[in-house]
C-alpha cells in the first residue's frame, strides 16, 4: 500500500468580518427590520441627539446621518428613537453564540465612534471543514438570513483589514493572498478609518487621501514617523492593517494567539421514562437524580443558583413548566428538591409525563460564606438551617406570611407596630416615654368601636375602667388625633386597652393585656 | 434550661443498653413513681414549677393550653420561660391578633428572635408546625389552632414532630376541646380571676393521679388598677402607681 504524505503547510490566519449595518434598527424594530427600512414613514435613531441610523423615507426627505435630531424632525417629521446600546450588545452576544458553530475564535466589534458593530471570526483553521471560504460564507449568509439580519462581509489577513474591507464591495474567492488584500486596502479612502477621527482629520489636512499613500510613506520611512506624530494606537493599527512585523531584528517566531470564544454555559438535562408517569410521587426519584447532577455541575464550576426550571412533556408535545425560586443561592440539591416538591404538592399532573427536564440558566459565582467556629457544645441559633426552613415556609405560604416585628417611632400605637421581612433588622430602641407606660401584648390592627349601653361600655362583655387616662395626641400634620387611653376590665376579668377618641367622641378597644 | 438525658440517646449502630432504654420518656415502667429525667425550661413561677413533673415546661413535647375564645393570657404564662431561652427563635404560628412591639420590648423580648408565621389553612398550619418543630433553630413555637378543628391524628403528627425538636411547643386551643382526647404531654386551662391567673392542669404525662387543685399566678400590679376612692382608707393600702397616668384638665366623659 502506498501512503501519500503531504507536507503540512502552516495555517494562514484568515479573518472574516461580519458587519451588521442595521443592528440599531433591528433591536428596536417591533414589526421586523424590513418593515422599518421600507416604511413610508420616515424613521430615525439617535444617540446623544445625533442621528446614527435612518430609513429610506427619511433619506428621501433630506435627512442625513450625523444631523441633529431636532433639525431632522423639523425637516421630515420623522419618528425618532433612542439607540439601545445594551440591547445591541445582547443581540451581538446572541449572534456570537450562533456563529460558534463555524469557528471557536470569535470577537465582538462594537465601535464607540460609529454605530457599526459586528463580529470577527478567525476562519483560517476551519476552511477545510466547511469546504472553502465561498461555501462557508454561503452558510453564514443563510444563517443570518434566518435571523433576519442585514450583513456585510469582509475578509482579510488581519482583524482590522477584514473589518475595513467589509465596507468595500469584496468578491469572495478562495485563492486570495495577503498581497491581494493589501492591494485592495490601498484603494480605500482614509476617511473610512472611523476609529481614528482626529488622526484622519490631520492626515487629510496633510494631503493624504487613500491608504496607498500611507502605505507608500510607511515603506519609505517605516512606521516610526506615524508613531511619533499620531500615537502608538494608530501606528499599531497601521501595522495590523498592512501586516507589518514590528520586530526589527527578525520575524516573530510565533504569532499572537487568538482568544477562544467561550459560549454561555447553562445546565439542561432530561430524563425519559420507559412508561408514562401519571402520579406526582413517581417524579420524586428522577427529580432527585437530575438535581444531584445539577449540584455536581455547580460544584465543579464553583457556581450557585437561585432559580431552576422543570419542564414536563409528553409524546404529544404537551409541555408544562414549573419555575422554582430559592430564598438564597444554592449549590446543594436538597433544598431545591424540597421546594420543588412543595410546589408540586397542590398540583396534579396535566398529562401523562414521558420526559422530565431540568434547566438552570441563571447562575452566579459561589459566594464565600464565613462560618463561626463553634467551640461551645450548647445550642446556638442555626441561622443557616433556619434559612432552609424559612425558604420552605415561604414556598408554601408566600413571602408575606412570614415576618418579624419592629418598633417604629410614631404617635399612633398601631403605626408604631411595623411588620418587616426576615432580612431586615428590627428597631428595638424604645423611647423612655413608652418604657414605663402600660402597653397590651396584643394590638388590634384597627381599633374596634365599643358600644355605649345603659350599664356602661360593652365589647363582648361589660367593661369597667380601672386605670387611666393617658393622653396620646399628635399626627396634626395629616389627621389630627387625640385619644385618652384607659385600662378596662371586662366582666370575664380580661384586661383591655381602650381609648376615648376626643375628635370622634367615641370609645374604641385597641389592645388586649394577655 | 436544666440538663437531663434526652429521650433518644445517640446510638451509633450498637444496640442501646437497658439503662439507656429506661431513660426514654416513652417507656411504660409499671407503677414505678420514678419519673424519667427530662429536659425542661423553668416556667418562672415557683408554684407552677412545683406542680410540673421535671419542675418546668417539658422540652421536645407538645403542650396544649385551652382558653375561652375571647380570653387571652398567653404572654403572662410564657414570657418568663421565653426569657430563659435566650438563644433560638421564638415563633408565633397563626397568632389571633398582632403582638404589640412596645409591650414585648418592655417585657425584655428580643424582637430579632421573634418570628410570626401566618398559616390560616389547616394543611398549611400542620405542614408549618411540623417544619418549625423539626427546625433546630426554634427555641419556642407558640401555635394557635386554625379555624378548622384539628383531629386526633393531626394532633398526633404535631406531637411526633415536637419530639424531634429541642424547644418548647405550645398549642393554644379553644376551651371547648378540653374534654376531647389529645396526645399532648401536658394539657392545661387558663382563666382570669379578679387579681390572678388560674391554671388548671388536667393532664400530665408521668403523673398517675391528677391533682385537680388549681394554681394561681399573680398578675402585674399595674393591671390591678386604682381602687375606688371610698376603699382607699379602709384597705389601708397605698394607691398603686400607674406610670402612664397623666391627669387631664377639663376632661369630660
Amino acid at each position: 500500500m502506498k501512503t501519500h504524505i503531504s507536507k503540512r503547510q502552516p495555517l494562514q490566519r484568515l479573518w472574516l468580518a461580519l458587519r451588521f449595518p442595521h443592528l440599531p434598527a433591528h433591536v428596536l424594530a417591533s414589526h421586523g427590520l424590513d418593515a422599518a427600512i421600507d416604511s413610508a414613514e420616515p424613521q430615525v435613531i439617535s444617540a446623544k441627539r445625533q442621528l446614527i441610523w435612518l430609513n429610506s423615507a427619511a433619506q428621501n426627505a433630506g435627512v442625513t446621518l450625523g444631523m441633529d435630531i431636532t433639525t431632522a424632525q423639523l425637516l421630515s417629521g420623522c419618528v425618532a428613537q433612542e439607540r439601545a446600546n445594551q440591547k445591541e450588545l445582547q443581540r451581538l452576544s446572541e449572534l456570537a453564540e450562533t456563529m460558534y458553530q463555524f469557528s471557536p475564535y470569535i470577537e465582538t466589534y462594537a465601535s464607540e465612534q460609529v454605530p457599526q458593530s459586528g463580529l470577527l471570526l478567525e476562519v483560517g483553521s476551519c476552511l477545510m471543514l466547511f469546504g472553502g471560504l465561498t461555501a462557508l460564507c454561503e452558510k453564514i449568509a443563510q444563517q443570518m438570513a434566518q435571523e433576519n439580519i442585514a450583513l456585510a462581509i469582509g475578509f482579510a489577513h488581519s482583524k482590522a483589514a477584514a473589518w475595513l474591507l467589509s465596507f468595500a464591495e469584496q468578491i469572495i474567492a478562495d485563492d486570495k493572498t495577503k498581497a491581494d488584500f493589501i492591494a485592495q486596502l490601498k484603494t480605500l479612502p482614509i476617511s473610512w478609518l472611523h476609529d481614528f477621527p482626529k488622526q484622519v482629520d490631520a492626515l487629510e489636512k496633510m494631503g493624504f487621501v487613500t491608504l496607498a499613500e500611507i502605505a507608500k510613506q510607511v515603506e519609505a520611512q517605516s512606521v516610526g514617523s506615524f508613531r511619533k506624530r499620531f500615537g502608538h494606537a494608530f501606528a499599531d493599527y497601521l501595522c495590523e492593517l498592512f501586516g507589518i512585523d514590528q520586530d526589527f531584528q527578525q520575524d516573530s517566531l510565533f504569532e499572537k494567539p487568538v482568544t477562544l470564544f467561550k459560549p454561555h454555559e447553562f445546565f439542561a438535562e432530561q430524563v425519559q421514562f420507559d412508561y408514562p408517569l401519571h402520579q406526582i410521587d413517581q417524579l420524586q426519584q428522577p427529580m432527585e437524580h437530575l438535581l444531584q447532577n445539577l449540584s455536581a455541575y455547580l460544584r465543579k464550576r464553583q457556581l450557585q443558583t437561585q432559580q431552576i426550571e422543570w419542564v414536563l412533556s409528553d409524546i404529544y408535545r404537551h409541555r408544562d413548566a414549573l419555575t422554582v425560586f430559592a430564598d438564597s443561592p444554592q449549590t446543594h440539591w436538597q433544598l431545591l428538591l424540597d421546594l420543588s416538591l412543595i410546589q408540586l404538592e397542590n398540583r396534579e399532573l396535566p398529562f401523562e409525563v414521558d420526559t422530565l427536564s431540568l434547566n438552570c440558566r441563571h447562575t452566579l459565582p459561589m459566594q464565600a460564606a464565613s462560618h463561626v467556629l463553634e467551640f461551645e457544645h450548647g445550642r446556638k441559633i442555626n441561622r443557616q438551617q433556619f434559612s432552609i426552613t424559612a425558604a420552605k415556609l415561604k414556598a408554601r405560604l408566600g413571602d408575606a406570611a412570614i415576618y418579624k416585628l419592629s418598633y417604629k417611632d410614631s404617635y399612633l400605637p398601631n403605626e408604631s407596630n411595623q411588620r418587616i421581612s426576615l432580612t431586615e433588622t428590627c428597631e428595638q430602641e424604645l423611647p423612655s416615654i413608652h418604657q414605663s407606660a402600660q402597653r397590651p401584648q396584643w394590638l388590634l390592627d384597627a381599633p374596634v368601636e365599643i358600644q355605649l349601653r345603659k350599664q356602661g361600655l360593652y365589647w363582648r362583655g361589660r367593661i369597667t375602667l380601672i386605670a387611666g387616662p393617658e393622653r396620646i395626641q399628635g399626627n396634626w400634620w395629616s389627621e389630627p388625633s387625640a385619644r385618652d387611653y384607659f385600662i378596662g376590665v371586662r366582666q370575664d376579668q380580661q384586661r383591655l386597652w381602650i381609648f376615648f377618641d376626643v375628635h370622634k367622641q367615641q370609645w374604641f378597644v385597641q389592645g388586649i393585656f394577655a | 434550661m436544666k440538663l437531663v438525658p434526652p429521650d433518644h440517646p445517640a446510638s451509633a449502630g450498637s444496640p442501646p443498653s437497658l439503662e439507656q432504654l429506661l431513660c426514654r420518656g416513652d417507656i411504660w415502667r409499671g407503677r414505678s413513681h420514678q419519673a424519667p429525667p427530662r429536659l425542661v425550661v423553668d416556667t418562672g413561677y415557683a408554684a407552677l414549677n412545683e406542680r410540673l413533673t421535671g419542675s418546668g415546661w417539658p422540652v421536645a413535647s407538645l403542650m396544649e393550653v385551652c382558653q375561652k375564645s375571647a380570653c387571652h393570657s398567653e404572654w403572662q404564662l410564657l414570657v418568663p420561660a421565653l426569657l430563659h431561652t435566650q438563644r433560638g427563635l421564638v415563633v408565633l404560628l397563626n397568632p389571633p391578633i398582632s403582638p404589640f412591639a412596645q409591650a414585648l420590648l418592655q417585657a425584655g423580648i428580643d424582637l430579632e428572635r421573634l418570628l410570626i408565621v401566618e398559616a390560616k389553612d389547616k394543611s398549611d398550619f400542620l405542614a408549618s408546625f411540623i417544619e418549625l418543630a423539626r427546625s433546630d433553630a426554634c427555641d419556642a413555637v407558640m401555635a394557635w389552632q386554625p379555624t378548622q378543628a384539628l383531629s386526633y391524628t393531626e394532633l398526633r403528627k404535631c406531637a411526633l414532630a415536637s419530639t424531634e425538636g429541642q424547644g418548647i411547643y405550645v398549642l393554644f386551643r379553644p376551651d371547648a376541646v378540653r374534654d376531647q382526647s389529645s396526645p399532648a404531654v401536658l394539657r392545661l386551662t387558663l382563666e382570669w380571676e379578679s387579681e390572678q391567673l388560674r391554671i388548671n392542669i388536667f393532664k400530665q404525662k408521668g403523673e398517675l393521679t391528677v391533682n385537680r387543685q388549681p394554681i394561681h399566678l399573680p398578675i402585674p400590679n399595674a393591671w390591678k388598677g386604682l381602687l375606688p376612692h371610698n376603699e382607699l382608707d379602709s384597705q389601708g393600702k397605698p394607691k398603686p402607681k400607674i406610670a402612664s397616668v397623666t391627669p387631664i384638665r377639663g376632661w369630660r366623659r
